[in-house]
């Protein structure tokens, strides 16, 4: 392989047109940079929701009406439990709290705090809360992103809600949970269920839906055929169902890719030089590929490691500003989210992959052009 | 178009083989000009310029042929990240299984990428002499290569476009599993006869490299990479899953095995595949070729070690056989 | 030793463009000759100095060196057969701008992987027979056309070949370079090598190579005066 005369020469021109080969290694690490930060956000965005999913129920139940959401009377809980296979059966009270002026919203969410929760989130927030201390009187528990909200709106560890007939009621924060999840959850808020109730002027004998599990799959679509024979005006949400849009909507973004992809192959046609006259004095075309294959490799390699290095420093320490809005939407709440690393082989693969193919292209082109050239041209 | 097609693996994945096939069809179509134009006792301007531009055909293929290798563990890289789309799949297995043209494309695979192996060994071989002594055998293989890679491209993309989100497919505890007690190992073996001939025939594939017999060599490493293969699913895999009813030979490609699996089948293809190589080369080139010797002792051996020691290393940790 | 055995070049045959430029060429060039071709612009030197030196291909006929036949050697045989047999001087010198003296000469030596020590050994020798190596470490486009020169000379040298081939070595060299260059030749024929010169220069006549002279005119070899 390389000698050390060969690694000598490689190093010599690699110094004396170095101002090319920078030029060249900064737009390849700002490409690799771009595109292992997007790689990233959807992966961690991935991961992030598989855990969400994971702790979501099986199925939801909701009624509908004129194609409409409407509540669902307690009658229908009973009617579940006696279903075979079913188990923990949760109702769910929440709903969507508009803060009119600034067209953001909070999801309230009611939770019987003694009952068995079908949601693995909540019952670990339920878990980690001091009931009794939380109970004694009417308070809420809010995500990272109401927290934020709430502070930036001068609302000191309260919040005065109004229900539909204008009253306030004034509920203090009882704590806030975690902001290393809470990609999905940043703009919820956890309380009693009757406290929620009043908020909205609920009616004591309704729930916004009803959530099951059904541990074996298998009997997946039976259930689904029993409840619809149930009830004419039922809306059955299967997990399955939220976790492909969930991860379509993720996916999407990687339309971004082809157009980076053309850059990548614009950057690297630049790299093309020729050498003839290293033809005529005893190099074979074999030994200038091999020199050209070595230049653009350390250059494809730094620039490589350089933009893993720099997309990985934008998105999990400094949380990817401006990237993440691309994301995750910017219409709701506060969208800082602390990315979690999930960083794999097989990630830096695909980038490698994505990033080496251009390159490939890059050193066949000096090919073409000697093999379409007479090497007496070189004497010339 | 189905939502398959939008996971960032996939795409990637399908964009590599696709820029690589227009790379192979270029190289094609002049390989076939060059095929029947050459001669290389003539001294015509046409000849010249066919020499030159072998010289580009066979750099391009060379590439393209690399890059084929590398991207046969981001084939299994990307189905295994599908697993999380596809209902019921827990590892490639599953996904692998979820249509009729999964099994036929992942053969393909590995077959071209063993061809391709030999492409750039005889190609070493005829830049090596003076005269182009094998250009009409490898340009002849390499078209056959293009007509693989022809089908492997139409079947990567029936492949993913065939794979529904909405069905659940059965995955490898249905399809390596024990259904009913019969007994999935070929020609009525039983485990500790599997073991045997495994050990059996790494020491015919050993003492063939070691004495480069290549004929020897030729049949133990197809009998070697046959026997392997049935052991890492039904014996040594459940050594790396620590379970003895975990039959898959695609989990352990997962992270929760530390990615054990793409070594363990690199080294059993590599040195199979240097192993088998040794005939056609040594009839080839007329001589033999030492370093597939050398190479498959080393894969073979690296590989046998790997698979052994899980089960010894569970045995000195656990003081139990499975 | 060189031979050269019925030698046609014809460009662009059997189209418009044909040109018939080397004619029926029979030549033998013995170890340690001489051989300075003259002919006006066009006669055809160049192409044979690069034919033989399997740069380019003849149309048919032979060059024999050393009893090897250069003329129909795949790519990487022939540059091989460049590296280890044959120094070539151009007359535009062929020298890479932005690298030093010492790094232009060391380039024919790295596809031959031979070890440091041994390549700054051979560059220091040539560079001292060419008298460049006070300039060793300077960039060539800092050089004056006879340091070029002196310098492509070095290059040609370095990998000790058995023959050098020199095409309009002093068509850019004034009249004292160009008689340095001359006196260089006659080392370099003491020396033993086989030395071929394409040139319309009178001035390697006025130097006393009378008997070296071969004629070219239109493809054609003439009899030594
Ligand atoms: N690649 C080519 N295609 C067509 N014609 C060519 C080619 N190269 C050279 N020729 C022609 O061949 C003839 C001889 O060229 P050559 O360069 O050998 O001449 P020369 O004797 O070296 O001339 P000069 O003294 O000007 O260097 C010229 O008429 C030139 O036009
Ligand atoms: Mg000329």
């Amino acid at each position: 392989m390389a000698n050390s005369t060969f690694l000598r020469f490689l190093l010599l021109l690699l110094y004396q047109y170095r101002s090319k080969h920078a030029g060249i290694a900064v737009i390849s690490s700002l490409i690799v940079a771009l595109l292992s930060a997007v790689l990233f956000i959807s992966q961690s965005i991935q991961a992030e929701t598989a855990l969400q999913l994971k702790a979501q129920p099986d199925f939801v139940v909701q009624r509908i009406r004129a194609g409409k959401r409407i509540d669902v009377p307690v009658e229908w809980l009973e009617e579940i439990q006696e279903i075979n296979g079913v188990s923990s059966v949760t109702p769910r009270v929440y709903g969507e709290y508009y803060f009119s002026p600034r067209e953001e919203h909070f999801l309230l969410f009611g939770v019987d705090f003694f009952d068995e929760q079908s949601s693995k989130a909540i019952e670990k927030i339920v878990q980690e809360t001091d009931l009794r201390k939380f109970l004694s009187k009417e308070q809420m528990i809010v995500g990272d992103g109401v927290k934020k909200f709430l502070q930036e709106h001068y609302y000191k560890g309260f919040y005065n809600f109004k229900n539909p007939d204008g009253e306030i009621i004034k509920v203090p924060v009882y704590s806030s949970f975690d902001k290393e999840t809470n990609i999905i959850s940043n703009d919820m808020i956890i309380m009693p269920m009757e406290l929620l109730r009043s908020i909205f002027a609920m009616d004591e004998e309704t729930l916004t839906d009803i959530a099951f599990n059904v541990p074996n799959e298998a009997e997946w679509d039976n259930v689904l055929t029993k409840l619809h024979l149930l009830h004419y005006d039922i809306r059955v949400i299967t997990k399955e169902e939220i976790t492909k849009s969930y991860h379509n909507l993720f996916n999407y973004k990687g339309g971004l890719f082809l157009a980076l992809y053309l850059i990548t192959i614009m950057t690297f046609i630049l790299i093309i030089y020729q050498r003839y006259a290293m033809v005529a004095v005893g190099w074979s075309i074999k030994d200038v590929l091999k020199l050209k294959f070595f230049e653009t490799s350390i250059i494809v390699l730094l620039s490589f490691i350089n933009g893993v290095i720099i997309a990985y420093c934008y998105v999990y320490l400094f949380d990817a500003p401006l990237l993440s809005n691309l994301f995750l939407g910017s219409e709701n709440l506060s969208n800082e989210v602390a990315f979690m690393p999930v960083v794999d082989f097989g990630l830096l693969g695909s980038i490698f992959l994505f990033f080496g193919i251009p390159f490939i292209a890059a050193v066949l082109i000096p090919v073409w052009k000697i093999a379409v050239t007479e090497p007496k041209e070189a004497m010339k | 178009m189905s939502e398959i097609f939008l996971s960032n693996e996939v795409l990637i994945y399908l964009l590599s083989e696709s820029v690589i096939y227009v790379l192979i069809l270029i190289a094609a179509l002049l390989s076939l000009q060059l095929i029947i134009k050459w001669d290389f006792g003539s001294y015509s301007e046409i000849q010249f310029t066919l020499e030159k531009r072998a010289y580009l055909v066979m750099t391009i293929i060379t590439f393209a042929f690399i890059v084929k290798i590398a991207t046969l563990p981001y084939f299994a890289y990307g189905i295994d990240k599908l697993s999380d789309l596809v209902p019921g799949a827990m590892c490639a297995s599953g996904v692998i299984g979820a249509n009729e043209y999964g099994y036929p494309l992942l053969g393909l695979k590995i077959a071209t990428v063993f061809i391709s192996g030999t492409w750039i060994i005889i190609n070493n071989l005829d830049l090596q002499s003076p005269n182009y002594p094998f250009f009409r055998i490898k340009t002849g293989l390499f078209l056959l290569i293009a007509i693989l890679i022809s089908i492997e491209l139409f079947l990567d993309f029936t492949y993913f476009g065939n794979i529904t989100t909405t069905k659940p497919v059965s995955c490898c505890s249905v399809t390596f599993g024990q259904q009913g007690g019969s007994n999935p190992l070929p020609f009525g073996l039983d485990t500790a006869k599997l073991l045997v001939l495994f050990y059996l025939f790494y020491f015919m594939t050993a003492i063939s490299a070691i004495g480069r017999y290549a004929a020897t060599g030729f049949v133990a490493n197809i009998l070697f990479l046959v026997t392997a293969y049935y052991a890492v699913v039904y014996f040594f895999g459940t050594y790396i899953y620590e379970l003895p009813t975990h039959k898959c030979p695609f989990c352990m490609l997962q992270k929760e095995y530390y990615y054990v699996g793409y070594l363990v089948w690199a080294s059993l293809f590599s040195g199979t595949f240097f192993g088998i190589n040794s005939l056609p080369l040594k009839w080839f080139a007329k001589k033999d070729v030492l370093y597939t010797y050398k190479f498959s002792l080393f894969f073979n051996t690296l590989f046998v070690l790997l698979v052994s020691a899980y089960v010894l290393v569970y045995y000195l940790k656990n003081g139990v056989w499975l | 030793m060189i031979r050269i055995k019925n030698l046609d070049k014809i460009f662009n045959p059997s189209t418009k463009k044909a040109a018939h430029v080397l004619k029926e060429i029979n030549l033998q060039i013995n170890k340690g000759e001489l051989v300075i071709l003259k002919g006006v612009s066009g006669s055809g030197k160049s192409t044979l100095l690069s034919i033989i030196s399997a740069m380019d291909k003849p149309t048919s006929g032979e060059v024999i060196v050393d009893g090897k036949a250069v003329s129909k050697l795949p790519d990487i045989h022939a540059s091989h057969f460049r590296a280890n047999s044959i120094g070539f001087i151009f007359q535009h010198f062929n020298l890479l701008d932005e690298l030093s003296v010492k790094d232009n000469i060391s380039i024919v030596l790295i596809p031959l992987g031979l070890s440091i020590k041994t390549v700054d050994e051979k560059v220091q020798k040539s560079m001292e027979l060419a008298n460049i190596s006070h300039k060793a470490d300077q960039q060539v486009k800092e050089l004056s056309g006879g340091e070029k020169q002196r310098c492509a000379i070095a290059r040609a040298l370095v990998n000790d070949p058995g023959i050098i081939l020199c095409d309009e070595p002093t068509a850019n060299l004034d009249r004292t370079n160009s008689l340095h260059f001359i006196e260089l030749v006659k080392t370099l024929q003491k020396m033993g090598k086989t030395i071929v010169i394409a040139t319309h220069d009178p001035l390697f006549e006025e130097a006393g190579f009378h008997d070296s002279i071969l004629h070219m005119s239109d493809g054609e070899l003439g009899e030594p005066k």
